[in-house]
């Protein structure tokens, strides 16, 4: 096992016995269950009780931010799927949203609540397999096939809307690719009507289920402070108790024009900021979402969904920083355009990577099954991290 | 056993006695726990699928029920791999002592009231020493892998058996105390065939080392919420990552087969084992009768409880097992111990009637509450079907 | 720990795995969501035919209308089409000698259906495309050279070509045009 530049000092004590005892060096590897991609923790351990926990990235890194320099503008969109894989919609949000800043498009009002209702869409896709990914982590597997169940039929509704069930390309500079089907309303309407009952259920079946709530209780509890000290976003911040939502904060698009609350943690069933108060303000983050999606459906106007934007696109020189609420929180994208049908410097700022920067802190003195609760309760997704 | 190889020899020597012995061991091995512990796998796959509203295998064979076979002759003709660095003879022993000590409960497992290989006059105390053989098997595996992961399955797996030995065997004595021997047939004697007359609703702290037990054996025999050796999310499959092929096959047959050791065994202490309420002339059908009662009862609370729980449930933490064993488990146990002692000295036999009847009633009685609220979940079920405009397969899905 | 918080933690413990296992035993008599393909799907469905029109799937590029103007060549982020059209004035007009599509390398994103002018390149809801060799994944459209096609400005009249310039311009007003509804 390499540990590749990793100083990890190995700590030798003799008690009184005279044994001399070392801690275990241990590579959560690459190639590991726990799903949510390609991670690496090196872990140093006394027995089941970990001293440090590094994470090593970048087995996934595809030069994602190089690539915008070579393709151009209208080209790196589908790129910007592959960021976020889980969340693809709030990718091409993104970049749609920055390149339009840069080029000063505005974006009409049917396009806008195209893109709203999709991105919370995305949202939903993107928390029921958080959510169901964690409860696998914990050792549920029902839940989770049960949330793949769900994504199903949110698969089925992207395939109608934008032809691809995984990476969208449904966002346009200037608006969205295509405009929503005939019917496809009302089969929206029919998915929420089926999944707001099946959030209580899933609640039912795992959310406070005794051993679920003891694994995931006072588990890593992360003050406010920590929070906004390591950069943290989204689910992860808000269940620390910290009121910041992006869609509320700084709003975009057309949300202001739509009612729904944030949900923060509270500590219910521990301290604020613990496992499970992350993981239960993504449980009611679906249920605001499902709100949105109901007022979306009845306020939608009619009108041209995409602005005419010019094939050989070409911003005035210059930068911007766009941020949007992301499924993992704040995802910030930094444009640089220096005039040219190619931009100069793109850098994505995601949330996930954030989350990562604070597992060495947060898992002292942790056991090792409490390290996975940790890493699927901050809902770390390694394309995020890497790019 | 000795009298049928007397009977069939005339002057039977040692030679002939260990011939016999092996002869019933392949039989017992290959005709009843093989396939047991191969049928348990297709019945989990099934069941496990259709809690997740998905089929099971169903391929291979009428609905998938050749699965376990095919699964058994592949991991046959598959690559052995021993690690290089991995303590050969140690590695390659371990599964084995894993078997013997799940097969060898078998030995001692009272299926009708004739067919019983031993019927030794220590016979439960037998069958929880001989699952305890694991505990060894278990540690040679996670330490000869070479492997920390396997390393840490292996400890996590020998605290979490040790510990459990304690409240099941604690569980085991206010049966054994109102039994008053350890013999399997003995206890089964002692019940009848209704439930009111089984030893689980003898007296209040008999029903609850029943659960007491339920819990030991299910951590005894690594399953969820206690599967943390083999914890897939962790440790891919802790003590048995390194292990290929028919080795690992070896693992996990005991480990399903194991199941059905638990629900004998708990169909002999406390559910009545083979009893059944009438006696035919016809010795056969008698036994028959008898084999199927022990056999369904055990299957019913063995096997098809413990997958359910194991598919509902997440996994406990090494030390919450831990707490949950020694702050939780040993005083109820304990409490239960001195409690029956308490109630076999003191209790009239009229309190004795009344509280089997009020306990048989009670059990009822939760049955029927926990069908209700099955039943009021397909219901609320159907608020989420009813609006089902989905046919992934309509042919005409959008204009065009 | 005190004896409220014990006997409450184990009855806490009872009735939520109770209810947990009443949502499980009750799904097993619920119908199971899974469709069985390929073999065992019913009626004979073919799951191509149920997939929607804007699917992305295989690259297709109907040549009787190609226009040759090499916009979806541009279009692709990727490079993984390569087209070769020359000017002949004795066939009156482009003549392409080669449109290969490299499927391996393509990225099912549609930008370059987009800009197609008759929607001559179009996704299909073909997705089967596995094959044992790198090579077979290039998909080669142009067999012999191949005059380009040129739209007529009063409305196509063949009979061949028509219904392939209707089904193209309908894949293309799928697409969200700029400023019109």
């Amino acid at each position: 096992m390499s540990l590749a530049g990793f100083e990890v000092e190995v700590q030798r004590s003799k008690d009184d016995g005279g044994v001399v005892t070392e801690d275990m060096t241990l590579s959560m590897g690459p190639q590991h269950p726990s799903t949510h991609g390609v991670l690496r923790f090196v872990i140093r351990a006394d027995g089941e009780v970990m001293k440090e926990a590094i994470p090593d990235i970048g087995y996934l890194h595809r030069s994602i931010e190089k690539i915008a320099e070579k393709v151009g503008w209208h080209g790196f969109l589908p790129y910007t799927d592959r960021v976020d894989y889980v969340a693809a919609m709030f990718c091409n949000h993104g970049w749609s949203l920055a390149s339009e800043q840069l080029a000063g498009i505005e974006v009409p009002k049917r396009g806008e609540y195209c893109r709203v209702i999709a991105d919370e869409l995305c949202r939903i896709h993107s928390h029921l397999l958080g959510v169901g990914s964690m409860a696998m982590d914990i050792g549920a597997f029902t839940p989770f096939t049960h949330a793949i169940r769900e994504r199903e039929y949110l698969n089925d509704l992207f395939e109608e809307l934008c032809g691809a069930r995984l990476t969208f390309h449904y966002m346009r500079i200037g608006g969205v690719g295509w405009d929503l089907p005939a019917g496809w309303i009302d089969k929206l309407s029919h998915f929420l009507d089926r999944f707001e009952p099946l959030i209580d259920e899933y609640d039912r079946l795992i959310s406070f289920n005794k051993i679920f709530v003891e694994r995931l209780a006072n588990v890593a509890p992360i003050t406010a402070e920590e929070a906004i000290d390591y950069n943290l976003a989204g689910p992860n911040l808000r269940g620390s108790g910290v009121r910041y939502d992006v869609r509320k904060d700084e709003p975009y698009s057309v949300y202001p024009e739509l009612e729904f609350d944030v949900p923060i943690g509270t500590g219910e069933k521990g301290t604020v900021g613990d496992c499970f108060d992350r993981y239960i303000v993504r449980m009611r983050e679906m249920r605001e979402s499902c709100r949105i999606l109901r007022q979306c459906v009845v306020q939608i106007p009619d009108g041209p969904v995409i602005a005419k934007v010019p094939r050989n696109l070409k911003p005035p020189a210059g930068d911007v920083y766009v941020r949007l609420e992301s499924a993992r929180g704040d995802m910030g994208w930094y444009v640089v355009s220096d005039g040219t049908a190619f931009p100069h410097r793109c850098k994505i700022r995601t949330g996930s990577f954030s989350a990562i920067s604070i597992v060495p802190k947060i898992s002292r003195n942790l056991m090792i099954a409490d390290l996975i609760a940790v890493i699927a309760s901050l809902d770390l997704v390694a394309p995020e991290i890497d790019r | 056993m000795a009298e049928l190889v007397g009977s069939l020899f005339a002057e039977p020597t040692w030679v002939h006695y260990l011939g016999a012995a092996l002869a019933f061991g392949t039989i017992i091995v290959f005709g009843l726990v093989l396939p047991i512990a191969g049928i348990t796998t297709w019945v989990e796959r099934r069941i496990m699928g259709r809690m997740q509203s998905r089929i099971g295998p169903n391929r291979v064979g009428p609905a998938g029920f050749l699965q376990w076979l095919a699964d058994g002759i592949k991991n046959m003709l598959k690559e052995d791999i021993v690690p290089s660095a991995a303590d050969g003879p140690l590695f390659r022993f371990a599964p084995y002592v894993v078997m013997v000590g799940f097969v060898g409960t078998f030995a001692a497992l009272p299926f009708t009231s004739a067919l019983i290989v031993a019927d030794l006059n220590v016979g439960i105390l037998y069958v929880t020493s001989v699952t305890a053989l694991v505990v060894v098997g278990i540690l040679m595996a996670g330490w000869a892998s070479n492997n920390k992961w396997s390393l840490l399955g292996g400890i996590r797996s020998a605290a979490q058996i040790v510990s459990y030995e304690i409240p099941a065997g604690l569980s085991i004595f206010p049966i054994v105390m109102m039994t008053g021997s350890l013999g399997m047939q003995d206890i089964i004697k002692l019940q009848g065939w209704a439930p009111w007359s089984w030893n689980l609703f003898a007296n209040p702290f008999a029903f609850v080392a029943f659960f007491v037990f339920f819990v030991s054996a299910l951590a005894e025999g690594n399953r969820t919420p206690f599967d943390l050796p083999e914890a897939e999310s962790e440790l891919v499959a802790g003590f048995a990552t390194e292990y290929s092929g028919m080795r690992n096959l070896l693992f996990f047959m005991a480990e399903w087969g194991n199941l059905y050791v638990i629900g004998a065994i708990v169909t002999t202490l406390f559910l009545g084992g083979w009893q059944i309420p009438f006696t035919f002339e016809n010795k056969v059908v008698q036994h028959v009768l008898e084999f199927a009662t022990f056999f369904l009862k055990a299957y019913g609370v063995g096997v098809l409880v413990p997958i359910w729980l194991r598919w509902t449930l997440p996994r406990i933490r090494v030390d919450q097992m831990m707490s949950m064993c020694w702050k939780y488990l040993v005083p109820i146990a304990f409490v239960n111990l001195i409690g029956t002692a308490a109630w076999m000295i003191w209790s009239p036999l009229w309190l004795q009637v009344v509280t089997r009847m009020v306990l048989v009633v009670s059990a009822a009685a939760g049955t029927m509450m926990f069908a209700h609220r099955v039943v009021y979940h397909l219901e609320y079920a159907k608020l989420t079907r009813a609006h089902l405009l989905f046919n992934p397969l309509a042919t005409t899905r959008s204009p065009g | 720990m005190g004896l409220g918080t014990y006997f409450r933690s184990i009855k806490d413990a009872i009735t939520t795995i109770g209810e947990g296992m009443a949502i499980t035993a009750s799904h097993m008599v619920r119908k199971p969501f899974t469709i069985e393909y390929p073999d065992r799907l019913p009626d004979g469905i073919r799951v191509q035919d149920t997939l929607p029109f804007r699917y992305r799937g295989i690259l297709e590029v109907d040549l009787e209308i190609c226009t040759a103007c090499l916009a979806c060549e541009r279009a692709c982020p990727i490079d993984c089409i390569v087209i070769e059209a020359e000017k002949d004035k004795a066939a009156g007009g482009l003549v392409m000698t080669r449109f290969d599509i490299d499927m391996a390398k393509c990225m099912y994103c549609g930008l370059c259906s987009e800009p197609c002018p008759t929607g001559s390149i179009h996704h299909t809801p073909e997705f089967e495309g596995a094959d044992y060799s790198l090579e077979s994944l290039v998909r080669r459209f142009v067999r012999a050279p191949t005059v380009a096609y040129r739209p007529k400005k009063t409305g196509e009249t063949d009979p061949v070509i028509k219904p392939i310039l209707d089904r193209g311009m309908r894949y293309l007003a799928e697409f969200a045009k700029g400023g019109e509804s």
